[in-house]
């Protein structure tokens, strides 16, 4: 009971505390702005980071954490154009060595790339055309076959016109109706749809969609469409063999292609992990510059706050020594003053919260037109809701502790006598 | 001077010395004093001579340097800070010369604000402050914040926030010195009501004419009790 009564005593105080905040809403409101900026900006720097890394897995998963890449230029964003131009074609043929000698690759496909025009009916749309093997069914990775079925061997060998389309071409080109079995043209020659991918998004991978996507035996895709596609090959490994498998197929390469010893080798092999290197690079250099930037505009809001609280308590000696008077304990008056702080902090940062919530808001509604009505991937949680509060909590006491102290320890007599 | 009645307050050999610097003032120097029940006090005595210091003391706001001071059974001279808040909210009902009533507060949220640092609910409390500005006749006046009201009235929203916690004692700080000879008389009546209805009162003056009103009169003079009588 004892405890309960004091309970109710501290929520007292913090209600007086409230009600004074209240009283001075101007004030209140041009201080707590200071936060509102700091809150928001540490916001959407968390929006963006945890944005960020949603889509970066979804990359991730669209290359697959147990494949090995071998093509002509490395994965990485300081690439040098005039050394990797000149580099040989990837020759399928040494796919057989791969096969043949190494130890951790398990299957192996082609991958055939070009972009070409699709029709169908009067409508035309750009897509991402992908030549593999029958084995690259298995080594689809972040997708599968959500409707109808992979090409067969037979399909393969005798170059059938069957493709398996991304999860735009419905939507793209039949109002999402079933597509199997419709026949659209690529390049101004027909094909048979005969599966359907899973839908996947938008990725940060060339291109950006990861749905606009076409895939075709590549046979097929040698003979009808070009022969001058960028290849690539595609081995399936285990996650935990990859940094091995990628030496083991370095040394192989060299050896298909005849690399003397001390040359430089003229391919580049890949992996998803290179990738994420270079992203956690650029994601740790803008969370690092914003939470600075936060940081400082939260210091700021504190030494705003902690004034505001200095002009409060000076403001209200007289109150205080009254409050005093009538029988509150100086526990009773730092209760009070503290609330106040933290009131201010509170309104700024839910002003903040609401600011955020609009500007997610607003990037949602505004589709990228060139996304087929896919939108600008941020991503607002509830957690961050509860970090901002506790921030705001943490910061109120911190700014408030001086202020509600120096007035807590008032004297009521002097306290009374301020004019 | 009825010496049957029981006491409340006793004062032995208070002393409240202030160090300032490199001058020592004693503010009170070996004071002793009873106060009793349904007494009507009035301290008088020049500026400086250290009726304010007693009233502190006495009000619970300051404890002496030096002596005993018991109210009723508790030893106020031996007490912490939070003790003598829990005394001041329990016994004390404090009436000032300049009122201080919280002007964003109506009358009243005005009375109420000694029941917030008890332990009574929300409901008990209203009840307690509308109780307490019908005794002062303000019941018309309760929304009205300070500056709606008239000075007289604000001295007697002041009353009613000293009455309403059921104080053991009522003391009033020169409470007819902001005021009017009209409205101070309508004041200085309502205190000899107040007496009349069995409160304890002790009032500082410097007006002759307040302190004849009253049953008890006390001087002080350079620390010192001059006349109790």
């Amino acid at each position: 009971m004892e405890k309960l009564l004091e309970m109710n005593n501290f929520f007292k105080n913090i209600i007086i505390g409230l009600f004074s905040v209240r009283s001075n809403l101007t004030r209140v409101i041009l201080t707590a702005s200071g936060l509102t900026i700091g809150i928001f900006t540490v916001s959407i720097v968390s929006a963006a980071v945890s944005s960020i890394d949603k889509e970066f897995a979804k990359s991730m998963d669209y290359y697959g954490n147990d494949k090995v890449y071998v093509g002509t230029w490395p994965w990485s964003f300081d690439f040098d154009w005039w050394k990797y131009r000149n580099r040989p074609k990837i020759e399928e043929s040494s796919l057989e060595y791969i096969t043949q000698y190494s130890e951790y690759i398990t299957d192996v496909s082609i991958k055939k790339n070009t972009w070409t025009r699709a029709t169908y009916g009067n409508k035309a749309s750009w897509v991402q055309l992908n030549g593999v093997y029958p084995s690259y069914q298995d080594m689809l990775s972040g997708t599968k076959i959500e409707n109808g079925r992979f090409f067969s061997q037979n399909e393969w060998d005798l170059q059938r016109r069957v493709i398996i389309v991304g999860g735009t071409v419905r939507d793209g080109f039949f109002q999402g109706k079933d597509p199997i079995g419709k026949k659209i043209r690529l390049n101004n020659v027909t094909f048979e749809i005969i599966g359907e991918l899973k839908k996947q998004g938008i990725g940060m991978v060339p291109g950006g969609t990861l749905d606009n996507l076409v895939i075709m035996p590549s046979t097929t895709f040698e003979r009808i469409l070009t022969r001058w596609g960028f290849d690539e090959l595609v081995l399936q490994t285990n996650p935990e063999d990859i940094p091995l498998a990628k030496e083991e197929v370095g040394m192989i390469m060299r050896v298909a292609r005849k690399i003397p010893p001390g040359d430089d080798d003229n391919f580049a092999v890949n992996s998803a992990d290179a990738y994420m290197e270079q992203f956690n690079t650029m994601k740790n250099a803008i969370a690092g510059m914003g939470f600075l930037v936060t940081g400082i505009s939260l210091v700021v809001s504190a030494i705003g706050i902690m004034n505001v609280m200095f002009v409060s308590v000076r403001e209200r000696t007289r109150e205080i020594g009254l409050r005093k008077a009538m029988g509150a304990t100086n526990f009773n008056i730092l209760t009070q003053f503290l609330s106040e702080a933290v009131a201010i902090a509170i309104i700024g940062g839910s002003v903040g919260i609401a600011l955020i919530r609009l500007t997610v808001f607003g990037l949602a509604s505004f589709p990228i037109p060139n996304f087929n009505g896919a939108t600008l991937p941020i991503s607002f949680d509830l957690l961050l809701v509860f970090y901002t509060f506790t921030v705001c909590v943490f910061i109120g006491v911190l700014a408030g502790l001086i202020p509600a102290r120096t007035a807590a320890n008032l004297n009521p007599i002097d306290a009374l006598r301020d004019e | 001077m009825a010496k049957s009645k029981k006491e409340i307050i006793s004062i032995q050999s208070v002393s409240k010395i202030y160090n300032l610097g490199e001058t020592v003032v004693k503010a009170l120097d070996n004071v002793s004093l009873s106060i009793y029940d349904n007494d009507y006090i009035s301290i008088m005595g020049p500026s400086g001579s250290g009726k304010s210091t007693l009233m502190n003391i006495i009000g619970c706001l300051d404890v002496p340097t030096k002596g005993k001071y018991k109210f009723k059974d508790e030893l106020i001279s031996e007490m912490d800070d939070n003790q003598l808040a829990n005394i001041r909210n329990e016994k004390i009902g404090f009436v000032f010369q300049t009122f201080n009533l919280l002007p964003k507060l109506n009358a009243m949220q005005n009375v109420e604000v000694p029941l917030i640092y008890s332990s009574l609910g929300r409901k008990e409390r209203i009840e307690r402050a509308e109780e307490a500005l019908h005794i002062v006749g303000l019941q018309d006046r309760m929304t009205h914040k300070p500056n709606e009201l008239s000075g007289g009235q604000r001295q007697r929203v002041a009353i009613a926030r000293a009455l309403v916690n059921k104080p053991s004692i009522i003391l009033a700080d020169e409470p007819t010195g902001n005021l009017d000879s009209k409205s101070g008389n309508e004041i200085l009546k309502f205190f000899a009501k107040l007496h009349k209805d069995g409160n304890t009162i002790i009032m500082v003056t410097h007006e002759e004419s307040v302190a004849k009103l009253s049953k008890r009169r006390i001087d002080i003079f350079d620390g010192k009790i001059a006349r109790d009588e």
